[in-house]
């Protein structure tokens, strides 16, 4: 604010007073008033208006004002009457200047004050904007922060789901491997007891003594061994056949987190799956398979193979004893239909909605992520496809896959 | 604190009547106009008004010479006592030597006088004034009106039991109490003054002939 404030009632003097009202009208005024020449001064003497030069014998009367003589009228021509009335007048523009001065400047006084709480108003504003502002910018960057730190944690949990599955994959093909490792293990104890009966009956032959060869031929019962050797190595050759092909399918599981495409038969991967499953929930489910021909498709088999393995799973766990479970393939239209039913429990009808949401879980917290489905739909939708869900509480379930061609 | 003139001989005192609104303390002013006789008696001014409710302030001066051939002059202010006015009543306090508070009787105003009596002494602390050594005489206006709508003497002298101030109960209207309040607070001002203008050493003004010389007896 530039205007000074000064205070609204301090004592104001003669001039201060007149200040405002024009003293050429009222000198004109006073001098028509009082007849001729007067003048104004103050008490001290100083002229305010009127002639410039004392007058040597006047008339005078006290301007008074508050309760104070403030000045003197003068005049040599005007009667007493007049030179009252005129000051009386004088008296009365002064009251009335006072009252404006008075009003005036407590408006100032009472502007500024306002004026200066409106500033420091205006200041604290400030100061808290700024506070807030950069408590949001904290805010932001810890939520920033919080983010990544979610998203790293689906990320590993998402690939931990991953590795879940493999690690169900991994029992089954050693419970597939150890069936024929074992009994080609033990075909060979047995082929390597022939050799020594063969070696010792060989001993006898050499010596010439065909009674003793013979005998010793019978006590071996060697036409049964004979046609025994070739029957367990034609076992043998087919177990370690059947090793084979297991790592060979093994392969299709050893590109989960590649995205090489091939052109596969479904089938294959159906079946493969089946087989290493199998032998984990034999004692639960009888697994059938009955699947029809299928157009070979460009797609990531590893990928699709985790896919099956989960829907697989899940089908099996639906199971509280003993069931079934159905892996059918057949095309309708343009697309290959997968079904994998169970007549296991059933998903209630409020949680069809929400179970490939991430997460989401019926089972006990520990034994799954809740991200099973999550994974498999994801892995279908990126092969264009869709999952479809089909319900009944206490009858089963049927989870169709369905991919264009 | 009181302006003190040397070239003009002249002692100027301030003292405000305050309250909340509608309590009377234009009424206050206005019979003191007619009650007093000191010397020197002014008119009252009043600046603007709105249906009867001061907009700005009262202002009725009163005046005397001591012995000593001073002018001892006296203004009485009133504030206005609406809420809103706060800043006028902040200015029109500013460098008060005195304060009477004017508290509507009414056991309906009970919280309105509450709030003006914090505003007062929030106010004096903000124009820089000292609570507890400013002069201050509590007056219970309205006494006139049905005993039933108004606080009794006896619960209002319970309530001010611990207070430190003169209390005094008037009726402005008629003009009983209005005087008195006024002459206990002239007492309340004098020690002030005689300490730091030596009134009655040089002046020759003890503290009974300056209430007497203000209200004429």
């Amino acid at each position: 604010m530039e205007i000074n404030a000064r205070t609204f009632d301090r004592e104001l003097d003669l001039a201060e007073l007149l200040a405002s009202v024009p003293l050429a009208r009222l000198a004109q005024m006073l001098a028509a008033l009082l007849g001729g020449d007067f003048r104004l001064v103050t008490t001290g003497g100083k002229l305010i208006l009127g002639n410039a030069s004392p007058f040597a014998q006047p008339r005078r009367v006290v301007i008074r004002h508050d309760l104070e003589a403030l000045g003197y009228l003068e005049s040599v021509v005007a009667d007493e009457a007049r030179l009252a009335a005129a000051a009386g007048m004088v008296e009365l523009m002064l009251q009335l200047s006072a009252r404006y001065h008075m009003a005036a400047e407590l408006h100032i006084e009472t502007v500024q004050e306002d004026y200066a709480a409106l500033q420091q108003k205006h200041a604290a504003l400030k100061e808290s904007e700024a506070r807030y502002k950069s408590l949001s910018e904290e805010l932001e960057a810890r939520v920033k922060q919080q983010v990544n730190i979610i998203e790293t944690a689906q990320r590993q949990l998402y690939q931990a789901e991953k590795l879940a599955s493999i690690g169900q994959l991994a029992a089954g093909v050693a419970h597939e491997i150890n069936n024929p490792i074992g009994f080609i293990r033990s075909n060979l104890g047995t082929a390597q007891q022939y050799v020594g009966d063969l070696e010792r009956l060989a001993a006898l032959m050499k010596a010439g003594d065909m009674a003793q060869f013979q005998a010793a031929w019978e006590a071996a019962n060697m036409e049964f061994v004979a046609e025994d050797f070739a029957a367990l190595l034609r076992e043998s050759v087919d177990g370690a056949d059947r090793v084979a092909k297991i790592v060979a399918d093994l392969k299709g599981f050893s590109n989960v987190d590649q995205s090489e495409e091939e052109v596969v038969d479904l089938n294959d991967n159906l079946r493969f799956v089946s087989n290493v499953l199998a032998g984990q929930i034999k004692d639960k489910a009888e697994l059938v398979l009955e699947l029809g021909t299928l157009p070979r498709i460009l797609c990531l088999p590893g990928h699709l193979n985790q896919v099956f393995l989960n829907l697989l799973l899940n089908a099996a766990q639906a199971i509280a004893e003993r069931g079934r479970i159905v892996v059918r393939s057949e095309v309708a239209g343009n697309e290959i239909h997968i079904h994998i039913s169970d007549n296991g429990c059933g998903i209630p009808e409020g949680n069809l909605d929400r179970i490939f949401d991430p997460f989401f879980t019926t089972r006990q917290v520990g034994s799954g992520t809740g991200l099973g489905l999550t994974v498999c739909r994801d892995i279908v939708q990126t092969h264009g496809g869709r999952i479809e869900v089909k319900s009944k509480e206490g009858e089963g379930t049927t989870f169709t896959v369905v991919l264009p061609i | 604190m009181a302006e003190f003139d040397e070239v003009n001989r002249k002692i100027t005192i301030k003292l405000v009547y305050y309250g909340p609104a509608q309590s009377g303390k234009t009424t206050n002013l206005m019979r003191l106009h007619d009650l007093l006789a000191p010397d020197l008696k002014g008119e009252i001014m009043t600046l603007e008004t709105q249906n009867d409710r001061t907009l700005f302030f009262d202002l009725l001066p009163l005046g005397f010479k001591t012995p000593s051939g001073w002018l001892v002059k006296l203004k009485l202010f009133t504030v206005p006592g609406q809420v809103a006015h706060d800043a006028t009543r902040k200015a029109v306090l500013s460098r008060a030597d005195g304060v009477v508070f004017v508290a509507d009787s009414q056991r309906s105003q009970s919280v309105n006088n509450a709030e003006a009596f914090q505003n007062l002494e929030e106010n004096v602390r903000r124009v820089g004034l000292d609570f507890s050594a400013l002069p201050l005489v509590v007056q219970f206006n309205k006494r006139d009106l049905p005993a039933a709508q108004i606080l009794s003497e006896g619960e209002i002298s319970q309530r001010w039991a611990q207070a430190p101030w003169p209390l005094v109960f008037s009726s402005a209207l008629i003009g009983d109490g209005v005087k008195e309040t006024f002459a206990r607070l002239l007492e309340q001002v004098y020690p002030a003054l005689d300490k730091h203008f030596s009134l009655r050493e040089t002046h020759g003004v003890d503290q009974q002939s300056f209430v007497v010389a203000v209200t004429g007896g």
